[in-house]
């Protein structure tokens, strides 16, 4: 019985100030993830990998516009949309507290445009994901000159590329630049 | 995956069955090196599960059914034995049922641990279980339509939800004794846990003469969502939510399984983390029901030191994998993040911690004389009735058999690092208490082995190939017992199917025979020594056979009348 009071004694008080005092959790944590539109590209690679479903796209093909929605409801906070996503636009963040008054706080959305096909006129992917592709290209290698050359490739949808093939077969050569010019 | 013949463990089970049941082996399938499938004769189903099970050492550790009409035209039953006596493995018997007349005969007459997962074949598939003495529904709830069977791959979709076919509650709840006895009915349920249950106990007076339970009240339907909507690779976050406490080892056994079925050699790094984190769950799962233990001999003050002490695992959890619970660690071929030395030396820390606050806290609760006056005699699970109903984990042991996965299958991290396996021969709840404070301190144990010598490399594997309708067991001593679950890839990036079955599943059946015999103040007290989910069964109806009365008494008046024994809400 001595023991007992003892090791009461010895425990002091356990209860936490929290919510009073903020609650630090550990260096890892995975909370609530944190979108930037401003870096997102809209590729959807965070809305294949959510096994949740929490993350999904829709396209309104009438506006020209994708968007990008989060609801927090859903969410597991697995970190997979961190993982996959190329351009750190999401990221898992500390927060813990996800109680809302108003059920539609739980939803996040982002807009993005839509780029048209220089072909036939028919969107075909977010603006920001055909510009970032020209970025990538000359983050390869690619002369800004050489990117502008292909300008219209860029922006054409797969199915104008795909009629477009046969004729334009001998400028295939610029994928070349990509493997570091080994020919 | 292929496996040469030296090296198949167990293939003398499949050589004496061959001998001993010359016409009844139709073809034999090796999985992995241990992991054998033997296709027999439905009609021999029943004598070589029973040849098996009583005379070559196995125990029942699942059996499921499987709609495999699309693939060769019949349905399929499964009955996984482990082998535990001599050379350990497991073998799989499986017989292909006729899809016209969808009977087979029932094993249940002579390996009675068959009983739950025939009626689950019965209620998922439709198929009928011949001589199954026990012909109630068990997964599907009363009030489901008759010929709707969900994990037929032609009934429905996995939203569809049908409309209740009846208003009253239907099932039969069973009771063998012969004089007059009084009905005790403990739920239906409570959701704030994940399964609620339903108790009836047939007492004269104060004795419990028999009990009889229904489950399966909030039945998730996990492994129809996993078959239909998820990927494969997205069902380990499924299987992390099986359980609230255990789910690491149920997504470990799941990635298991497709690593096994798909011949993925996980990295040892990776193994060893994952037996890490097995062993973090077993850490704050133990506290919680020493402190339940605590609690039901109303011993209070030693519940609450208890919860406080775990606090301390709970950050364990958090600093390791940056969730106090449902860790989301695993996928297919390995694990998402790597152990670095700052988190290594801060286990450690925390490791030492609780290894001194437990010690005294186990002191004090076993120099507390309530306990042993509570528990002890109390709960007795029979050792004939542990050998013919396979429980497992603390329960199971703590009756004097020697079955832990960890040691009996070794899987991840405990090749590298064994762990002892630890017994009691009372048979009692005292046992089973006594059994998790050893254990508690083997993973503690464990953990500082593991920690210190964690081999170096990766931590993932990549680039393996899909490979359509393979299919194999995955397995982890979780600390209930084992969790055994079962999967075959589909052809479309899914599962063909996913069986996951938790440990509790397999402790629920001998339960009956634990509670006959005992008084009604000591019934909550021994259904928390199974450690189940724990299913908040907040009512309990009482119903006096002698006197032909019924009374419903809140939860919280049993429970209170099993920590004081005092002013018996039977009365």
């Amino acid at each position: 019985m001595l023991k007992l009071f003892k090791t009461i004694l010895k425990a002091g008080e356990a209860t936490l100030k929290y919510p009073f005092a903020p609650l630090p959790v550990c260096d890892n944590f995975r909370g609530k993830p944190e979108h930037q539109p401003e870096q997102c590209i809209a590729c959807a690679a965070c809305a294949v990998a959510c096994p949740a479903n929490a993350l999904t796209m829709s396209t309104d093909a009438e506006a020209g516009t994708i968007t990008w929605s989060f609801f927090v409801g859903r969410c597991i906070f697995c970190g997979r949309c961190e993982e996959v996503c190329p351009t750190k636009a999401i990221v898992l963040s500390p927060e813990f507290e996800l109680a809302v008054a108003n059920a539609a706080d739980m939803y996040q959305h982002a807009t993005f445009k839509l780029a048209q096909c220089s072909e036939c006129g028919e969107y075909f992917a977010p603006k920001k994901e055909v510009e970032y592709t020209a970025d990538l290209l000359k983050q390869a290698g690619m002369t800004a000159e050489a990117v502008e050359s292909i300008d219209h490739l860029l922006h054409t949808c797969t199915d104008c590329k795909r009629k477009q093939n046969v004729p334009e077969a001998h400028q295939v050569e610029f994928t070349r630049y990509l493997k570091g010019n080994e020919a | 995956m292929s496996v040469s013949a030296e090296t198949k463990i167990g293939r003398h089970y499949i050589e004496a069955l061959r001998q001993r049941f010359p016409a009844a082996v139709l073809q034999e399938e090796w999985q992995t090196k241990d992991q054998v499938t033997v296709t027999v004769k439905l009609n021999s189903l029943p004598e070589v599960v029973e040849w098996l099970y009583y005379d070559q050492g196995g125990w029942i550790s699942v059996l499921f059914g499987n709609d495999e009409r699309s693939i060769h035209g019949n349905f399929a039953v499964y009955y996984v034995l482990s082998m535990e006596a001599g050379v350990k493995c497991y073998v799989v018997v499986r017989a292909e049922v006729d899809a016209r007349t969808g009977e087979f005969p029932s094993v249940t007459p002579k390996v009675a641990a068959c009983v739950w997962g025939e009626r689950e074949i019965r209620d998922m598939y439709g198929l009928k279980p011949v001589g199954l003495p026990d012909e109630r529904r068990l997964v599907l709830p009363d009030d489901w339509p008759d010929n709707l069977h969900p994990l037929r791959k032609d009934t429905m979709d996995y939203r569809v939800r049908p409309e209740p076919t009846s208003d009253v509650e239907n099932y039969k709840f069973v009771c063998d004794a012969t004089g007059e006895t009084r009905e005790v009915p403990l739920g239906p349920l409570h959701i704030t846990s994940d399964e609620p249950g339903h108790f009836r106990l047939f007492v004269d007076g104060e004795d419990i003469v028999d009990a009889d339970y229904r489950m399966f009240y909030v039945h998730r339907g996990m492994e129809k969502v996993a078959e239909t909507r998820m990927g494969y690779d997205e069902v380990p976050f499924l299987a992390d939510r099986v359980c609230g406490i255990c789910g690491f080892a149920h997504s470990v056994a799941y990635t298991t399984s497709v690593e096994n079925a798909l011949g993925i050699v996980v990295p040892e790094r990776a193994q060893v983390i994952r037996s890490i984190f097995l062993e973090v769950e077993r850490l704050h799962s133990h506290l919680l029901n020493l402190g339940l233990a605590c609690h039901f001999v109303g011993f209070d003050t030693g519940f609450m030191q208890f919860f406080r002490v775990r606090e301390k695992s709970m950050t364990l959890a958090e600093l390791l994998t940056g969730a106090r619970k449902t860790y989301g660690m695993n996928l297919i071929g390995g694990i998402r993040r790597d152990i670095q030395k700052a988190e290594r030396l801060a286990t450690l820390k925390l490791v030492g911690e609780l290894k001194k606050e437990v010690t005294e806290l186990v002191e004090m609760l076993l120099e507390t004389p309530n306990l042993a006056q509570r528990t002890s005699g109390i709960g007795l699970l029979d050792r004939k009735i542990a050998r013919d109903y396979s429980p497992v984990g603390p329960h199971v042991r703590a009756s004097g058999f020697a079955r832990d996965t960890r040691a009996d299958h070794p899987f991840c991290g405990y090749k590298l690092f064994p762990m002892p396996v630890r017994t009691k021969d009372t048979c009692d709840v005292l046992g089973r208490v006594l059994n998790r404070v050893e254990e508690f301190f083997d993973s503690i144990d464990f953990l500082e082995r593991a920690i210190a010598g964690m081999p170096n490399g990766p931590i993932l594997v990549e680039g393996f190939k899909y490979t359509p309708h393979k299919f194999a067991l995955g397995f982890t001593e979780a600390p209930r017992g084992e969790d055994i679950h079962w999967s075959m890839l589909g052809d479309n990036q899914k599962l063909y199917r996913w069986r996951a079955r938790a440990s509790t599943y397999a402790n629920w059946p001998p339960l009956r025979y634990m509670l006959r015999g005992n008084t009604v103040s000591d019934a909550p007290l021994i259904v928390a020594s199974i450690d189940p989910c724990y299913s908040c069964t907040d009512r309990v109806t009482m119903i006096d056979v002698r006197k032909g009365k019924s009374t419903t008494v809140p939860y919280s008046e049993i429970e209170r009348y099993g920590r004081e024994r005092k002013d018996s809400p039977l009365k």
